[in-house]
Order: structure tokens, then sequence, then C-alpha cells
């Protein structure tokens, strides 16, 4: 009986159960990072997503099938500063961006694409010009991926790939 | 030929037609307390009762002569004695039982349809106890089933041996029955728990694996009997008081009220019973803050029950109705979904889209059941009953409603053409609709018939039965099903037995499940009323020791099930772009496992331990693909451990459950895949005078606040403790 008990206890004692995860955990792998916010939140805004791709989209059905994660969680945009983490499986991502989405039910069709609107993407920090790559090594996460969002300039995906007629 | 008729007219030639008389008397411990729900019977006839509060019994229509009768309780040693009976006389035998913890359950309800005093199931049975119920100080039935071996209760839903894993509300494979009568609800298929006020309940009856061959759909992977209380004789009342805290979060950052939520409610129940009718009204009422953000329960209940006996007739009916406005924290507050004081998630938030969201819910049943004892060979019994449920889901994008009806008739003979032989026949009918405006409207009918022998041939005991039911959705056309059972019990020398049985299973889809229409993750989901019923055969090998090395009892059984067409949600690319989600029979499946209990009395009276364990291997194949993988939401291992002492008017205990974390769940990749072991301690205690009208119990439920989830983005109960007074009179 008494080993049994302290077969119990020795259980109860080693299971720690869920516990807080702050953004950039020890235990993400994947990518994490702040969005700073700039410019007038629109009205109509329902949420602000960070999406990653492992190469960059040429049309719009890569834009839409090849976002990681499928389905992503939002970002709080009220702040004008707001830490971000995604999961993501190990590899090198050629396009970090910040989605803003309107209301309206996504479809994974290339038909999401008049709901959503480029926000802000991560940038090379030696060339700012161009789009930086965040490589995700195997189990653990790469921070500081930092880059703007603005509300003022949203650009429609058509901007970025080729949409042919739905 | 002939002889088959002479034997009919035998068996149910009327009781007017012998001698008879009536065996009464008292059911008592060594120190003269009155033990209720004590089984008394004469073995190998149709008659049978139970004693009441008082201890008392009464067994009418009992024919004259030597008369074997038997007695028995749990956690009692049973007693088998052999009385004169006087046609037309009354004789008094007084039962004194003898605690014996390792003691087997005496009665088995579940397995076969009629009761088996002290003859063991041909296939696994748990019980909770009258006592285990008050013990554990539970509000609801269900929270007293996870201390069962092979049972682990997800979210609300029962998983007995791995077979419902988590079905997101939309059906159970397992049954509920409360005294026979099916109540499962007639749209969704879930279970209501909370219909039936713990005060009404005597015991719950868990039949692991398939059950179809006896109760048909929905008995895929078990059948949970509750049996209720008698009315006894007398005029007795009673009162239970709880009050409670819920702990608070064990984080800083989790904290998300200033106060601690509490919890409390109060139920009474006034009856008056004779020999001849007796009635009870019962009511109750619930309040709790929930122990997360948007988490309150109020909760109301009353009910009603009678009996009436008039020579070898019995007529019970009994109704209830329960009201429940309950808010709804649809899943944790997810990173930017509430004010997430920089964390990925806030198990104790929700999603601030889903603020205000609630669920009004309206539940009512209403049975009646005639048993007529024809002879102490014969016996039918007729029944007919009503389950309503009714929702109304009030959320910020849309509200919706359903209103589900299932109405049920059914008769069933019981015959002993001789003390060695049982043979039951049976047939149900099943009409059940549903109006709601994401299941449509729609109506499904169900016709079963159903038979089972029982020999017993010397050490053995042999069964094998059959049922066939037949299934129409909206008046159209007939499916049908046939689910035989064969099963068998071996008693071997030193009290050991051994049991096998090999039966089918099945589960017709439920109304929500072929015709549900909404959206989810973003997706419609649309309907498929083309949905055929899940099938599964399933197969155990189990074995009994007791007593083992004097102070324990085993028991322990191999099981298999092979399923197929079990339903799942499908993802469905619709050229040229559209994505929508059905359900569809597409898996095959295959649960084997191994599940033990040994409970062991090293200090008689005073401390009985307990110890569960169940191994489950699950596989898992998608029509059309090869891979295999393990079935969502069912860990490989359940361990439980329990110990009560008791010294006096005082008694102590704990117990211990663990799940391993479950390797799969459905939808992954689109929900939070977080999930993490089971382990969780409960400590209680008990004071109770003997004799005394008090009794007051403490439970402090998850005593170390281990914070987890069972089902994705839904945090599990966290510390509560609770304090319960019952008073009876």
């Amino acid at each position: 009986m008494r080993k049994i008990l302290l077969l119990v206890a020795v259980v109860a004692a080693c299971g720690r159960g869920l516990e807080p995860e702050p953004i950039c955990a020890r235990s993400l792998v994947g990518l994490c990072g702040t969005v700073r916010f700039r410019g007038a939140v629109p009205a109509n805004t329902e949420n602000v997503f960070i999406a990653a791709y492992l190469a960059v989209p040429q049309t719009c059905t890569e834009l839409i099938n090849n976002r990681r994660p499928v389905i992503p969680g939002s970002v709080p945009f009220t702040d004008s500063l707001a830490a971000y983490s995604v999961p993501l499986d190990p590899g090198a991502y050629h396009w970090v961006l910040a989605v803003w989405k309107k209301p309206g039910t996504l479809t994974l069709s290339p038909a999401d694409t008049q709901y959503l609107r480029v926000a802000g993407y991560y940038r090379d920090p030696a060339d700012s010009t161009q789009r930086g790559v965040a490589t995700v090594p195997s189990g653990s996460a790469v921070s500081n991926i930092d880059f703007v969002v603005n509300f003022d300039s949203l650009r429609p995906a058509t901007d970025f790939v080729t949409c042919t007629a739905q | 030929m002939h002889r088959a008729i002479a034997t009919l007219l035998l068996v149910v030639a009327p009781l007017r037609a012998a001698a008879q008389g009536i065996v009464r008397g008292t059911v008592r411990d060594k120190d003269g307390a009155p033990i209720s729900s004590a089984s008394i019977a004469i073995p190998g006839t149709t008659l049978s009762t139970r004693s009441d509060l008082q201890g008392a019994y009464r067994l009418a229509v009992v024919p004259a002569g030597r008369v074997r009768v038997y007695a028995a309780a749990l956690g009692y040693g049973p007693i088998d004695t052999t009385v004169a009976l006087t046609g037309g006389d009354s004789t008094i035998v007084d039962f004194i039982l003898s605690p014996a913890p390792l003691a087997l359950p005496p009665v088995d309800v579940v397995s076969d349809r009629v009761p088996h005093f002290g003859d063991r199931p041909a296939t696994s049975v748990g019980q909770v106890t009258e006592r285990e119920l008050g013990r554990r100080a539970v509000n609801t039935v269900d929270e007293a089933l996870e201390h069962v071996a092979g049972v682990q209760m997800v979210n609300g839903q029962t998983n007995v041996r791995g077979s419902t894993g988590y079905v997101q509300g939309l059906n159970s494979r397992v049954l509920m029955t409360v005294d026979g009568v099916p109540m499962n609800q007639g749209d969704r298929g879930g279970i209501n728990w909370d219909l039936l006020a713990l005060d009404e309940i005597e015991s719950v009856q868990i039949l692991k694996g398939a059950g179809s061959s006896l109760y048909g759909s929905a008995a895929f992977g078990g059948v949970i009997n509750v049996t209720t209380r008698d009315v006894p004789t007398g005029f007795h009342t009673g009162l239970r008081l709880t009050g409670g805290v819920y702990g608070d979060p064990p984080h800083p950052v989790w904290r998300f009220r200033d106060n601690p939520g509490m919890l409390g409610g109060a139920d009474f129940s006034a009856s008056y019973g004779t020999d001849v009718f007796g009635g009870r009204i019962s009511g109750g009422d619930r309040h709790s803050d929930g122990y997360r953000q948007q988490d309150q329960d109020d909760h109301l209940h009353f009910g009603a029950r009678g009996r009436w006996q008039h020579a070898n007739t019995r007529v019970d009916f009994s109704g209830a109705w329960a009201a429940d406005r309950y808010d709804v924290p649809l899943s944790w507050c997810s990173r930017g979904e509430c004010d997430d004081k920089g964390q990925v998630f806030q198990p104790f938030k929700v999603d601030t889209t889903e603020r205000g969201a609630r669920t009004d819910s309206r539940k009512a049943f209403l049975m009646a059941r005639v048993r007529t004892t024809v002879s102490p060979r014969f016996a039918w019994t007729a029944r007919g009953s009503w389950l309503r449920t009714h929702f109304v889901d009030v959320r910020r994008s849309a509200t919706e409603f359903g209103i589900g009806d299932r109405f049920g008739v059914a008769g069933q003979i019981e015959a002993h053409p001789d003390p060695a032989r049982t043979v039951i026949v049976g047939t149900e009918a099943t009409y059940s609709t549903v109006t709601s405006d994401i299941f449509g409207s729609h109506s499904q009918s169900e016709f079963a018939a159903y038979g089972q022998s029982e020999q017993r041939l010397g050490p053995a005991r042999v069964s094998g039965g059959a049922r066939v039911d037949f299934l129409a959705i909206d008046g159209g056309s007939l499916t049908a099903v046939v689910s035989p059972r064969v099963g068998a019990t071996l008693n071997g020398a030193g009290g050991a037995t051994w049991r096998a049985s090999i039966g089918r299973g099945f589960r017709s889809p439920t109304m929500a499940e072929r015709f549900v229409h909404t959206t989810a993750l973003g997706f419609d989901v649309v309907p498929n009323p083309t949905l055929l019923p899940e099938v599964s055969w399933s197969f155990e090998i189990g074995h009994t020791t007791a007593p083992l090395f004097r102070f324990m009892r085993l028991d322990a059984a191999l099981f298999w099930t092979e399923a197929r067409d079990l339903i799942e949600p499908q993802v469905l690319l619709i050229p040229p772009d559209t994505v929508k989600i059905q359900l569809q029979n597409v898996v095959r499946a295959r649960i084997a496992g191994f599940d033990a209990s040994l409970i062991a009395a090293p200090i008689p009276d005073r401390l009985v331990a307990t110890l569960g364990y169940t191994f489950l291997d699950t596989r898992r194949r998608l029509a059309g693909d090869s891979t295999e993988g393990p079935l969502a939401f069912r860990p490989r291992h359940l361990l439980l451990v329990g110990a009560d002492y008791t010294l006096g008017t005082l008694g102590v205990g704990a117990d211990f459950r663990f799940a391993s974390r479950p390797e799969r769940i459905e939808l992954e990749g689109f929900v939070d895949p977080r999930r993490v072991p089971v382990r969780v301690l409960d400590l209680r205690a008990a004071w109770k005078p003997s004799n005394g009208p008090v009794e007051v119990r403490l439970l402090a439920a998850n005593v170390l606040n281990y914070i987890y989830n069972l089902v994705p983005e839904t945090l599990a109960p966290v510390r509560t403790v609770a304090l319960t007074a019952v008073w009876t009179h």
C-alpha cells in the first residue's frame, strides 16, 4: 500500500500540466518577433495575422494553398506594438507577411483574396527593399523577425501575385 | 411440438393455479443498521426485489413449499437460505449480512436485461454504487463514472474502452438507459447527465463492449444503465445542501477575476409509500460561477416518481424536467483573441468574439412501466417513454435552436422454463423527430426484435441471442441490422471465474449527423443523408479471482473490437475552388486492449484500496488509404488508484486519475494542438454518525490544481473544494 501511495505521489508530482507560454516560448518551433502598427485601423478590420511561405508565391492559388499555417492565429492590432509567434515546420521561409482581413468566410480558395490585404512583410535587414528570409531551425524558433504594418497602405494580393479570373 | 406447447403452458401457468405466499423481512448489518438497496431474490425465478431505506423487503406471490431465498448487497457477503412457506401465509426472513469488501457486485442487470443474482456476467460490467456516489460527493453521475476502470469522460462524452473518443456533441457510441429505458437524445444522440437528480439514483452499471444484441443502436461501445431509487414505505424527506469554491489559476498571468468563483445548490425530496403504492417528488437548484471566464451555469430540476402494486402486477411511472442556462466558453483565448498579456494562449479566458455566448436548455422525460409476474417462471414487462430536449444557442454571429423528441414503446417477456434456463424475448419501437435551424425537420423510426437464451451447464453458463433492428429516415426505405452475441462464464475452483463473449455492435447515425448544416472553422458543414450505420465486432475474454492472497480481488479482461464505417468529418474539395466539411463513413478501426481492476482490503472494515488500469491500442485507417494511425482522443494508458480509510464515524479517502496524452486529435492543424496527460488527485472526508440523520462530506477535487485539457482549447476543471450536508428523515 505504501508503494502504491508513493507511486501516486511521484506520478502526481511529475505532472506540470499546461503552463504559461509567452510569445517566443522555449518550446516554440517556428518564428517570432514584433509587429509595429502605423496608420488608422480600418473600421472593417476583422483581424491581422501572420503568414509564411517557403517559396514566394507566384499565383493566387499558391498564395492561398501554400500559406503556413493554414489557419493562422491573429495578432492584437489595437496597440502600436505587438509581439507574435507562429508555429511552423523547420525550413527557410522566403516571405513572412502580415495579412489584414475584413469580415467574410474563408474557403481556402483564390476567392479568399477578396477579404485579404497584404499589410506588411519582413524585410532583409541588410537591404530593406528586399524580402527577408526567416530560417526556422529544427526543434527551435527564429526570433527577431520584426516588421511594420501600415494600415494606410494595405495592398491587394494582385500587387504581388497573378490571379486569373475566378 | 406437443412437448413444446406443454412446456409453454406450464411456464405461463398463472399463479393462482398454485398455492403461494409472501416472504418479507429486513436486511441489516451486524450492528443492526438497515442495509438499503440489498437484493433479495428467489433464484431461478422471476421473483426479486430490493430492500428500502429501512432495509425492509417484501416478495409476493412466492410458490408455497421449501423456498430458497437469496440476499446480497454490495460490500457484504451474500446469504442463501431455504425457508418453508405455506400457501396463503406470510413468512418473515430477516437477513444479517457481514461486511465483505471483496464481494462481487451481487446483481448484474445490464448485461442480460434481466437481473442475475450472484451470477457473473459473460461480459465485463463496472458498477458505481449508491455508497460510492455519496462518498465521492459528486453533483452529477458522470463525475462518478470517471472512477470506473476502462471509462473516461471526455468533455461530457463517455468513452468506454476507447469507443467514443470525442465527437463534438453530435453522437455517442455509448447508450444510456434509465431503469432500462434508452435516454440518448432523439436528435443528437448525446446524454443529458443532469436530467436525473443524484438523490434519485441508486446505482449505475456499465456494460463494457458492444451491447447491440439486446440494446440496439448506440450500444456500440457499451451501455450505462442507471437504476433509480425505489419509493420506500413510510414517510421520508431529504435535503442536500452544497457549497464550494473554485481554485484560482495557479499562475498570476492567467488570473481573470478578483474573487474566487463559487458554487452552491440545494436539493430536496419527499416520499410516502405503502406496500401498495408510493410516490416521491424532488427538486433542486444549482448555481456555479464556473472556473473560467464566461462559465456561469444555473440549473433547476424537478422530478416525480410513483409506484403501484397489486397482486402480481407492478406499475412504475416517473418523470423529470430540468432547465439550464449556461455560458458557453467555446474555446480558450489564443493569441490576439483577448487581453492575452503577452501569452500564446490564455486557458481561463475566452475569445472576445464569443463574449456573451450562452445556451438555454430544457429537457424532460416521462416513462411508465408495467411488470406482471404471471408465475415464478414467467413475467412480462411493457413500457412507454418520451424524452424531449430543447436547446437555444445564443451566439454573437447567429442563434441556433433544436427541439428533439424521442418516443419509445417496448415489451419484453422473461421466462425460466426450468431453474437452469432463462429466456427473454422483446420488441421495441422508437420514433424520433428533430426541428432545428441547423438540422432541419426530420424523423427517424426504429423497430427491433430481440431474443436471448441462457443455459446453466454445471459450473458453466452459456448464453446466445440476437437482435434485428430496422431503421427508416423520414419515412423512407428500411435499413436492417442484425446484431448477434454469444457468451459464456465458467466458475472455477476457489472463487475464480472465466468469461468470454463475442458480439456485434452498431450505431445508427443521428439525425444531427445526417442533416447538420452549419459553419465550423470558417467552412460550410454540409449534410450527408446517405450515412450508413457504424458496425463492429467486439470480443473479450476475462477472469476474476477472489480472494487473491486472502485480501484482494482481481478482475482482468482482454478486449478486441473491429469496427468499420465509422463516421468522421471529411474535407471536400469541390471544383473549382470550394471547400466544405461533411461527415462520412470512412474509417475502419481496431480497438484492442487490456483492463484490470484490483481491490484490496488489508485491514477489513477500515482500509480499502482500489487500482484500475486500462491499456488501449487503437488503429485507424481511412477508406482508400493504406496508412494507419491511432484513433483520436484515445489515451493509451488509463490508471485509477484509490483508497478509503474509515475510523468510527469518520472516513477519509483519496483518488488519483491518470490518462496519457492522446497521440492524435481530430482536425489537427486547424485547432490548437496543445494537450497534456491527465493527472488529477481528489481528496475527500466524510462524517456520519451511526444511524444519525445528518451526513457531512468534504471533497477537494483536483487538489493539486493540475491544469489540463481533454479536448482542444477547452480547459478541464480546476481545483474545486465543496462541502455537502445531507439530511434524511
